[in-house]
């Protein structure tokens, strides 16, 4: 039996090179699971650890691929369970050939390839590694970074001031709307009467509720999505506005995706501390970077596996994109129509749009422009004020 | 009846449920099996109306045990999930002691007779000797501040009343957890938990599925409507309709009294598998007769 957990255990391992955070928990329940239910077939193993070993439907892909490297061709699990090998010699489901097939078209979700090219391309991650960015230092600089950076398009800065930039975001004040929550709370003017409350301290006074307490319905703010365009025209903000991406996940709980020909939700990759490990992440989970647009396919995607479910319900919804669509823009017309149904506000910000004599005559922007209740530059720190504003509700 | 070690391995958990009508394939009989057997709570993930409450509901039947069911909402505390004291009855106490001269103590008011017990505390008091099955319906739809109060009562199986004292189960919960992924659970309960996630099944097991469900309705009518729906599911809409809708259907044109999915039927009846009129116009574009199989 001692092999089994050594089977476990390296499976585990693989599993978390693969990507899939799997813990010695886990891998636990996973020995328990094996030794309770003596799986007899490949199919039966396969469920046992799909079963114990992920936490998200996400993973289920890099647990195919690993489990058809370690127990549908290398290793044999016959030879641990004691048993001989024929038994397992046909696996029913054909999982790996399928695997193949459709790794071979798109790049692969978690794959390493990417990251170096993306690297390359955009930046983030080796750029600013290179300045002096220890937390606290740069504090030196005569002008201080809101004056020096305050009106630098966003698309024209240095790495140095990139960095100044990103602490700038993160003291940005972002604030929602209110709404009424489901919570109530103690309020001595409150209009609904706390019978729990009320009772404790009629205890008190003999049992006689001669003190009420009330309480009333609390409200909480707005939830926040931010979708940003990484695609190749918008490549010369997509640094600086991952940076607001991050700050918002950090400050504000927002949810953030990036989109070029797919959209990807960054908002886990995004919720650390690090900018560096942040950024990094975040280049590693989106592997479309500086490709072509697709604005509608993305605000379709967004709608029907996230926005639908609930997280555009009542929310303000940020959109950072230039309206640059290859695509048909009619699909994005019909994406924002939906979109607007579903959300509190919708927030455009679009950096080109503080070039003398704009136009939004690019035919994505004017598909989606009906649909905009705001319509922002956001092109300079100093002009991110009115994207905050924007979000907040308040008009300028 | 069947006591939860007599679920020796996944197949008999899969004879079981097969037992009580309900159909499942080997992974989601797997993670019944573990969530039963390890013992540990179960994340059930899935698109609406592929069968995730009905999973729950199966594995009651199977332990021949209550299912205790907690619909989560925005907003759900304690008080709605756990035990609320009656305060009338409290007060209807005091006065009636009053009224009689009897001597009312705290003690009194505050003892199990005046405890109104909401499904997590019923589960827990649960006398055993099987299990309770604890449904916790869309936990994704409460805040985060009742995950984590979830997530101690997970680790512990045991509640805290001040009043009371702690409350401790006899024989915890098997605990099953749905979620409609409108936002990320917390890593720290998704690491307490099992996961699956509940495909759409394959047309031989949805027609499996529909016969079993609606008795009344035929072979021809069961395969067509699971083909149907397989058809509606490849286009592009909104709501993919799931398991759910082809057995309303079917149930829908047994009702009517219709022998055969055709042109017209699918034209009278779509409205009981798609729900969105931009579904409705995009089947109707495509065609009646294509979503009932002839072109």
């Amino acid at each position: 039996v001692t092999d089994l957990a050594v089977v476990v255990a390296a499976f585990g391992q693989l599993l978390h090179d693969a990507g899939v955070p799997v813990t010695p928990e886990r891998s636990g329940r996973f020995a328990t699971t094996v030794a309770l239910a003596r799986p007899s077939s490949l199919d039966e193993l396969y469920w046992a650890g799909r079963v114990t070993l992920l936490s998200g439907a996400a993973q289920i892909e890099a647990y195919d691929r690993v489990f058809a490297q370690v127990f549908r061709g290398v290793a044999d699990v016959a030879e641990w369970r004691g048993q001989t090998p024929s038994v397992l010699a046909t696996p029913r489901r054909t999982s790996p050939a399928r695997h193949d097939e459709r790794s071979r078209t798109p790049p692969p979700a978690d794959g390493r390839a990417p990251a170096p090219h993306v690297t390359t391309t955009t930046g983030p991650p080796g750029g600013p590694e290179a300045g002096p960015e220890g937390d606290g230092a740069g504090l030196l600089a005569a002008a201080s970074p809101d004056e020096r950076l305050g009106h630098t398009d966003l698309a024209r800065l240095t790495p140095e001031e990139l960095v100044d930039l990103r602490r700038l975001m993160a003291a940005l004040p972002w604030a929602t709307p209110r709404r009424a929550s489901r919570r109530t709370a103690r309020h001595p003017r409150g209009r609904l009467l706390d019978l729990r409350a009320t009772l404790r301290r009629a205890r008190t006074t003999g049992g006689d509720p001669v003190r009420r307490s009330f309480r009333h319905r609390t409200d909480r703010r707005r939830h926040l999505v931010l979708i940003a365009d990484v695609s190749g025209s918008m490549e010369p903000y997509a640094r600086a506005y991952l940076h607001l991406l991050h700050g918002a996940v950090r400050a504000a709980r927002a949810d953030a995706f990036v989109f070029a020909t797919r959209l990807t939700r960054l908002t886990r990759a995004l919720a650390t501390s690090s900018p560096d490990l942040a950024l990094r992440r975040a280049t590693v989970a989106a592997p479309d970077w500086s490709g072509g647009t697709r604005i509608g396919d993305a605000l379709k995607a967004f709608v029907d596996g996230h926005g639908r479910r609930g997280m555009a319900r009542g929310a303000v919804v940020v959109i950072v994109s230039d309206g640059w669509e290859t695509g048909d823009p009619a699909v994005v017309g019909e994406q924002m129509a939906r979109l607007a149904r579903l959300a509190h506000r919708i927030v455009w910000v679009n950096p080109r749009s503080a070039g003398a004599g704009y136009r939004p005559l690019v035919g994505g922007m004017a598909a989606a422009l009906p649909h905009v209740d705001a319509f922002v530059s956001g092109h300079s720190f100093a002009a991110l004020d009115e994207v905050v504003a924007a979000i907040a509700g308040v008009e300028r | 009846v069947t006591a939860p070690d007599d679920v020796v391995d996944v197949d008999t958990m899969r004879r079981l449920l097969d037992g009580v009508d309900y159909l499942a394939d080997l992974g989601l009989a797997t993670a019944l099996f573990c969530a039963l057997r390890l013992p540990q709570p179960l994340l059930l993930e899935g698109e609406a109306g592929v069968g995730k409450t009905e999973a729950a509901k199966a594995l009651a039947a199977v332990l021949d045990t209550p299912l205790v069911r907690l619909q989560c909402y925005e907003g759900i505390d304690a008080a709605e999930a756990l035990y609320e004291w009656n305060y009338p009855r409290q007060l209807l106490g005091i006065r009636l002691a009053e009224a009689t001269g009897r001597e009312v103590t705290e003690h009194d008011l505050f003892g199990p007779d005046y405890l109104v017990e909401r499904p997590l505390l019923r589960a827990i008091r649960h006398p055993g000797p099987r299990p309770v099955v604890l449904l916790v319906d869309e936990v994704d739809r409460a805040d985060d501040e009742f995950e984590a109060f979830l997530l101690e009562m997970l680790a512990e199986s045991a509640v805290t009343i001040p009043e009371l004292g702690t409350v401790r189960a006899a024989t915890p919960p098997v605990v099953v957890l749905t979620s409609n992924r409108t936002r990320d659970l917390h890593d720290a309960l998704k690491r307490r938990c099992l996961y699956h996630w509940i495909d759409y099944p394959d047309l031989g097991r949805a027609v499996a599925v529909i016969r079993r469900r609606v008795p009344a309705a035929s072979t021809t009518i069961a395969e067509q409507v699971a083909a149907a729906v397989a058809r509606l599911r490849s286009l592009d809409v909104q709501k993919p309709p799931g398991l759910a809708e082809a057995i309303n259907w079917v149930a829908t044109l047994d009702l009517l009294g219709l022998e055969r999915l055709d042109d017209d039927a699918v034209g009278s009846t779509l409205g009981s598998v798609l729900k969105y009129r931009e579904d409705l116009e995009l089947a109707r574009e495509r065609g009646s007769a294509w979503v009932a199989g002839g072109a």
